[in-house]
């Protein structure tokens, strides 16, 4: 005990960090317990158990319809924001081209510009276009804020690779494509499916731009909103553990791909 | 015999820096030629430029006596083995070795003979699945140096190949390069910028120093016969003497150094009497003696200063003239001198006229 007097504020930052998870994983963990309780009304205590609000959801032809749409949505955009991405790094990562930073700054704009801003914006320029509201105006806004993660991510790793590991590949018979191909895309790979991930959940959790950008079909974050508008229900929250748990597989399964990459 | 390699003329500036001037440089087949100098000498820029990374700003490359200068790096039959190594960290070592041969479009079991030969001819058969950041920086040189001879090169280009490897290491490779150049009859042209390693490895050194060749030729030549006082002072060590020619019979020249004759050789510079110019002397050709010679010349100095170096020692001698040469002396002969007042002699042609 004695070494917890003696070290008070190591002590004081241990027990603020564990304050600080609690109030991470409480609502959290609520949302999760209300969804197994086998009532209609969302409080305390839970009497009886059930799965029922699970095997709802999963008949539910609009949640799926929702979730097979965001899916749809977010592989379209992953693909978009990667190949621009690396693109956009590779130009700025070589030298000798005019304007690098600039291209750069602009890239990342996206990235800190408000959602909101964002999304009006995108709405009066799909107009200007003539562009109709519905999947290629979300895609391309998704897109626009999720080429700054790939960017930044493609980049930093570009940064870290020996400029010879092109020209060993130059000089063994690669032309400059081939070169690319084979060892600068490997070399690039850890980073590349860490923005790729990045880039789904990114696009799945986007509210704001689909919603000024979108059409009659709903998206999943839409139909949730749409439903929580009717109040909320047992449904609801077993929708939000399923994305939850999905979510955060998606996330590990990222993590321990860039780790293997690694090593 | 049509040099393998030739650099005609070739100039490189970048901006306005020049790092290459005027380079002729003709390479045998089948030779260890060394490019030897200090960093910024331009060592480097001729190497990049004949593996074609870097484009000379005028003149013109032949490689096996085609011109070569505007052709891309995948476009030549030369290959490099970089100072980093630059493998593929993402492929195996048997992928890395393959990887010039599956560009060449070879059949894969064609391509497996290849490897694995090659494997075993630096010993390293059972390491081919291994991943490069699995290897020790020697096994990875190895590993580098087959992969760069993989796909057959007119020519192997080496940038500094050994000098992440500690000096144990580096020794032993020294003798593997050699003998593997030795084995596969390949021209290597080697850039270094330690003499040790040109002198041990080459059949022929080029000395090069701000973007110029200073001198090339066999090792013991260079060594023996330095032209400049760069090339005296960077390979080896030297004693500069700054005398008039007095009378030049043949190769021997007799000068006057502050009051002293001496003789040395003319080195194939034309001089004549009222000349003045510089001569080298290593410290290794110097002997010291307790007595005065009577049949050869020699001159009165005193020990100033004794430095210990294990297998020899370094003497500094003041002379009656004020000047002081180095001297490396053996143990032997150091304990035959009694008194720190010594005559130091050398022979005629251990003493060498510079250009410079």
């Amino acid at each position: 005990m004695r070494h917890y007097f003696n070290d008070l504020p190591k002590t004081a930052l241990t027990a603020g960090y564990w304050l600080f998870v609690a109030y991470l994983l409480l609502p959290l963990t609520l949302m999760m317990s209300m969804s197994f309780k086998d009532a209609n009304f969302i409080a305390f205590p839970i009497q009886d158990w059930t799965l029922r609000w699970y095997a709802e959801v999963l008949q539910d032809r609009q949640f799926l319809d929702a979730i097979a749409y965001s899916a749809f949505i977010a592989f379209a955009t992953t693909v978009c924001a990667t190949v621009i991405g690396v693109w956009i790094a590779l130009v700025v990562a070589t030298e000798g081209i005019f304007g690098r930073a600039a291209i750069f700054a602009l890239a990342c704009l996206p990235a800190v510009v408000p959602g909101l801003i964002n999304a009006i914006s995108m709405r009066i320029f799909i107009r200007v276009i003539d562009l109709p509201t519905g999947t290629a105006a979300i895609i391309l806004a998704h897109t626009v804020h999720a080429v700054p993660f790939v960017v930044i991510m493609a980049l930093t790793r570009l940064r870290s690779m020996p400029k010879n590991l092109t020209d060993a590949a130059r000089d063994l018979g690669a032309d400059p494509f081939i070169a690319f191909v084979r060892v600068t895309i490997p070399y690039l790979m850890p980073a590349l499916l860490g923005g790729m991930i990045f880039c789904v959940l990114t696009s799945i959790d986007d509210f704001v731009r689909t919603f000024f950008l979108g059409g009659y079909k709903p998206t999943l974050p839409m139909l949730i909103f749409a439903k929580v508008q009717g109040g909320m229900s047992p449904q609801i929250n077993a929708m939000a553990t399923i994305v939850l748990i999905a979510t955060a597989l998606i996330g590990l399964y990222a993590e321990y791909l860039t780790r293997r990459a690694r090593k | 015999m049509q040099p393998v390699v030739h650099f005609k003329n070739v100039n490189k500036y970048y901006g306005a820096a020049l790092a290459v001037e005027n380079l002729d440089l003709s390479v045998e087949p089948g030779q260890f030629v060394t490019l030897l100098g200090p960093s910024g000498c331009g060592k480097s820029t001729t190497l990049r430029m004949l593996g074609g990374f870097e484009t000379p700003s005028s003149g013109e490359i032949f490689l096996d006596g085609k011109p070569i200068t505007k052709l891309p790096p995948n476009k030549r039959n030369v290959n490099i083995v970089f100072q980093d190594y630059a493998l593929f960290p993402h492929l195996s070592v048997g992928r890395n070795i393959a990887f010039g041969l599956e560009l060449k479009g070879l059949a894969s079991d064609a391509i497996h003979k290849r490897t694995s030969e090659l494997l075993s001819l630096v010993k390293l058969e059972d390491f081919a699945e291994r991943m490069p950041d699995q290897l020790s920086g020697g096994q990875r040189q190895r590993v580098a140096l087959m992969r760069a001879l993989a796909p057959n090169p007119h020519v192997l280009l080496l940038d500094e190949p050994l000098s992440a490897l500690d000096a144990k290491l580096r020794q032993q490779m020294q003798i593997e390069l050699k003998s593997i150049q030795q084995t596969t009859g390949k021209t290597f042209i080697f850039v270094t910028h330690d003499q040790e390693e040109a002198l041990t490895m080459s059949d022929v050194v080029v000395v090069m120093n701000k973007g110029r060749i200073e001198q090339m030729g066999a090792p013991d030549t260079l060594y023996s016969r330095p032209q400049s006082r760069f090339v005296a002072n960077f390979i080896g060590e030297s004693n500069f003497l700054e005398a008039d020619v007095t009378a030049v019979h043949g190769n021997v020249a007799t000068l006057d150094w502050d009051g002293h004759v001496i003789h040395a050789d003319v080195n194939g510079n034309r001089v004549a009497a009222g000349d003045r110019t510089t001569v080298a002397l290593r410290p290794e050709s110097l002997y010291c003696l307790a007595d005065k010679p009577g049949d050869r010349l020699a001159l009165k100095g005193r020990i100033v200063r004794r430095v210990f170096k294990g297998a020899h020692s370094a003497l500094t001698v003041q002379l009656t003239n004020g000047k002081e040469l180095v001297v490396q002396i053996d143990p032997v002969a150091l304990s035959q001198l009694h008194s720190d007042d010594i005559w130091i002699g050398w022979r005629e042609q251990d003493a060498v006229l510079l250009r410079d």
